[in-house]
């Protein structure tokens, strides 16, 4: 392999990957606190997704109860992500008190709430559906202007060519992490997040108001997953209700690997996985679907704490 | 009669099987392992079916024959099983969440393997499966027994030693492991027993559905099963199988309520295609209000105390 | 029995368990003869409980050897030790709360019945037999606890006191040479606790038993005992008689320390 095909590869997943960084850190950060996966964050990254595409005033297609509708307004692209986001993160608010809230004031086993967010994800889906039709979307073609469809990393001889998207997607995941890292380090909130999700019971002792915590955990993971959709939106279309879905199972790959609950590992994780998944060689490409599944099997038999991880004694 | 025999053929068929399936997500469950697995093995049992009817038995005119199909249901078991142990051994350690994610990513792997493979027909996968039976409500000669053996079967283990061993590991594994239960033993055989059912399931499936792709047992299928057999009731073996039965005939009664008329039009369409809408929140809905599900051991009590009483005075 | 009279039913050799850094058992080391009725008493956090889970292979140990009957048995599966006839109760009482009583006492059979799937579900003869012989076992040995008139009860809707005489049944369901019962007398009240006591003689006597004993209440360990050990931070500091261990220095002073 040449070192600029192999650096091709690099951007290439780093790119992909720190979008699954930033969609896993929304698993991730509900994991930490509530000890349970919601399974509902694949159908929050849909949602993102469809609203960005709306706020950037696109018609919808043809089979849904909205066919041919269309909001009156053309945001420029930056602000419908943002505002895709947002809408993101008051679905995750309200998936809080729909799936989630009911189940813990009853105290419920930790796996009816796995059920009983499976089951909100799936009326999501198909709410889209019943909305928009099972067709797929994609953005306008220019979201940012007159820009290269291709960037040059390398030199005019040995060029390194990467998709102008992957970098847009790559420097829009960057930014939302910076801005993650100071909310979690640098604020009251952040630091009361980050002590809540080590350790549940000294948090309570200490005060931390832990169900104000928790709805914010949603705003923020609905946050990242409605980013996080709208980016692979952007980079390889919305493919129907589904694409959530399958991308949310990738991202239960990434957790597993980070180390479920784990902030770092999270990013860690993502970054991995997307450059795995560039270094399949071409004639395997067709199984790189299966990579991420493949780690998530091996990481979970052989180190389930995660590879960042510590283990975890049982109490009898 | 005939008529909606004919009119519903299809349905019905499914709704049995469905319920045979629901069964099979059921057993792990039993033992307390929620495992998404079983499409998996369904997935498989259905490639076993479709790659024996058209490859290996050159097709014939006529109708397939019926041996044929109990031969492959029979293979698909054998090597269900077989992949049930290799799978359940090391993954059956896991518990909890983990096994699901687990089970999860096996279903994935296998689905992505299918879709590339040239046995499985690649992307497109197989068509023609033949068929043996000139109408499709034949098949209940066949799915019907199989329902009612496996009810017989879960029946019967629920009253027996193993079962007894599994429902201990359910409500507390640590204690039964104290207790002389094997945790990882009886794991795997509940695990291995449900990976039978779903490749039998399959393999019936394949002739049914005449077709057989990458499409058939996904994570979707998983988590039908799951709604199926925890709505249904996830405390005896009944639940599951009304379960199956119910939700899998909800889509279209849901259509024949919008079909009488009289109701507004924008509800008649959400009865028409609304209808997973409605099934997930009546799954969310029901880890809510029916924990363990609408059919429980205490209701089946109610039902059959005066019975239950004369056997056991015999 | 294979193992000869002068064999000790349970040995402890030098038993050690850390967990973190943090000492839970140190260098623990006393044997058990075949019948007594050995105490195991000290103040909270000194290890009697994880002596327990050591002994049952519910925790590994990080040092020392654990015989049973001359065999060594470190290391090995909860399931195997209880198959070898070591069966416990549990401080904090774990029956299978949505079961009967009936089914509670009938799951410990396990390891003294051995049906297997195809029997069982078939119905072959052989296994309607032991189906049949493990229900009258654990109906009898429900009457033994005295909780023969509930069989059908749900185990959670049991009275405390009668959960932890419901898990003894479970226990000796098992057969068991040697019973490790953690603190039965929690949570009842003085009516029940000489209940119990009569009832711990009862079995010892009648099942020829070898029984470990942790209890909190001196008085009952005092009485019913015929050896006592006493641990305290994970060590022990006494061994012997009751009559000997309750004027021993070490554990007066670990006892007034901790009501200090």
């Amino acid at each position: 392999m040449s070192s600029s095909l192999l650096l091709q590869q690099v951007l290439n997943g780093l790119a992909i990957g720190s979008v699954y960084a930033i969609f896993a850190l929304g698993y991730t950060l509900i994991f930490s606190i509530l000890r349970i996966i919601n399974f509902t964050h694949g159908a929050i990254f849909t949602l993102g997704a469809y609203a960005t595409y709306a706020l950037t005033g696109a018609r919808f297609g043809f089979n849904g109860l909205l066919a041919n509708a269309a909001l009156p307004l053309h945001l420029p692209f930056v602000l419908a992500l943002i505002g895709g986001a947002l809408f993101a993160a008051v679905s995750g608010v309200i998936v809080e008190r729909l799936a989630f809230r009911p189940l813990r004031t009853r105290g419920s086993d930790p796996l009816l709430t796995l059920v009983s967010s499976l089951g909100v994800a799936v009326a999501l889906v198909n709410v889209i559906q019943y909305l928009f039709g099972a067709e797929a979307y994609s953005y306008p073609a220019d979201p940012f202007g007159q820009l290269p469809s291709a960037m040059n990393f390398g030199t005019s001889t040995e060029p390194v060519l990467v998709r102008t998207v992957q970098v847009i997607i790559f420097g829009v995941s960057m930014v939302v992490l910076a801005l993650l890292t100071v909310l979690m380090n640098a604020t009251r909130t952040g630091k009361a997040l980050r002590a809540v999700a080590e350790d549940t019971v000294t948090a309570s002792l200490l005060g931390i108001n832990t169900d104000r915590l928790i709805l914010l955990t949603f705003v923020i993971s609905g946050f990242l997953g409605g980013v996080s959709g709208t980016l692979i939106g952007l980079s390889v279309g919305i493919a129907g209700p589904y694409f959530g879905i399958a991308f949310g199972l990738k991202g239960l790959a990434v957790i597993v690997l980070g180390g479920l609950g784990d902030i770092p590992g999270a990013v860690v994780g993502g970054l991995l996985i997307g450059l795995a998944e560039s270094f399949v060689p071409a004639q395997y490409i067709a199984y790189r679907e299966a990579v991420p599944f493949a780690l998530l099997f091996v990481v979970l038999l052989l180190r389930p704490q995660g590879l960042l991880g510590r283990a975890v004694v049982q109490k009898v | 009669m005939p008529a909606f025999l004919a009119a519903y053929d299809f349905l019905l068929v499914s709704m049995v099987l469905a319920a045979v399936l629901a069964l099979s997500l059921y057993l792990p469950l039993m033992a307390g392992q929620l495992s998404l697995a079983s499409p998996g093995f369904y997935a498989l049992g259905g490639y076993i079916a479709a790659i024996i009817s058209t490859k290996v038995f050159p097709p014939a005119a006529g109708l397939y024959p019926v041996p044929l199909v109990l031969l492959e249901m029979a293979v698909a078991a054998v090597a269900s099983g077989v992949l049930g142990v290799i799978v359940g051994v090391p993954a059956l350690r896991l518990r909890g969440i983990f096994l699901a994610l687990a089970t999860i990513a096996f279903v994935e792997i296998l689905r992505v393997i299918s879709l590339n493979l040239d046995v499985t027909g690649g992307a497109i996968g197989i068509f023609g499966v033949p068929q043996p039976f000139a109408s499709q409500i034949h098949y209940m000669s066949l799915a019907i027994p199989l329902l009612v053996l496996c009810m017989l079967f879960a029946a019967r283990l629920e009253r027996s030693r193993t079962g007894r061993a599994l429902v201990a590991l359910r409500e507390d594994e640590l204690a039964a492991d104290a207790m002389g239960v094997n945790p990882t033993r009886y794991k795997v055989l509940a695990f291995t027993v449900g990976a039978m059912i779903a490749g039998v399931v399959g393999a019936l499936s394949a002739h049914f559905i005449n077709t057989w792709n990458s499409r058939q047992g996904t994570f979707d299928t998983g988590v039908s099963l799951m709604a199926f057999v925890l709505i249904g009731g996830s405390r005896t073996f009944v639940g599951p199988v009304v379960g199956g039965l119910v939700l899998t005939a909800l889509p279209e009664a849901l259509r024949g309520i919008a079909d009488v008329g009289g109701l507004p039009g924008w509800l008649a369409q959400f009865l028409r295609d609304g209808r997973l809408i409605i099934f997930g929140v009546m799954i969310a809905l029901g880890t809510v209000f029916f924990p363990h599900g609408l059919i429980t051991p205490a209701l089946l009590e109610r039902l059959g105390r005066g019975r239950r009483h004369r056997v056991e005075a015999a | 029995m294979s193992a000869g009279a002068g064999v000790d039913v349970l040995g402890v050799e030098g038993l050690t368990c850390s967990f973190g850094g943090v000492i839970a058992v140190s260098r623990v080391s006393f044997s058990v003869p075949r019948g007594e009725l050995f105490g195991l008493i000290g103040p909270n956090g000194a290890g009697k409980t994880t002596l327990f889970n050591l002994v049952t292979g519910l925790t590994a140990p990080t040092a020392g050897r654990l015989r049973y009957r001359g065999r060594d048995i470190t290391g090995l599966p909860p399931h195997r030790i209880a198959a070898l006839g070591i069966a416990r109760t549990f401080q904090n009482v774990r029956l299978f709360g949505e079961l009967s009583a009936l089914q509670n006492v009938m799951i410990a059979r396990h390891v003294r019945t051995k049906s297997g799937v195809v029997g069982g579900v078939i119905g072959l003869p052989s296994a309607r037999a032991e189906e049949r012989d493990t229900r009258r076992r654990a109906l009898a040995l429900l009457e033994l606890v005295g909780l023969a008139d509930r069989p059908d009860e749900r185990a959670r809707n049991f009275a405390y006191g009668d959960q932890r005489r419901l898990e003894i049944a479970r226990a000796l369901a098992l057969e068991p040479e040697l019973l490790l019962l953690d603190e039965p007398a929690a949570g009842m009240n003085s009516g029940e606790k000489r209940g119990l006591s009569e009832l711990i003689r009862g079995i010892r006597a009648r099942l020829d038993l070898t029984i470990l004993l942790i209890e909190h209440h001196v008085p009952l360990v005092m009485d019913l005992c015929d050896r006592i050990a006493v641990l305290n931070f994970g060590e022990l500091i006494a061994l012997g008689v009751p009559a000997a261990v309750q004027k021993h220095p070490a554990v007066i002073e670990a006892y007034l320390g901790d009501e200090a």
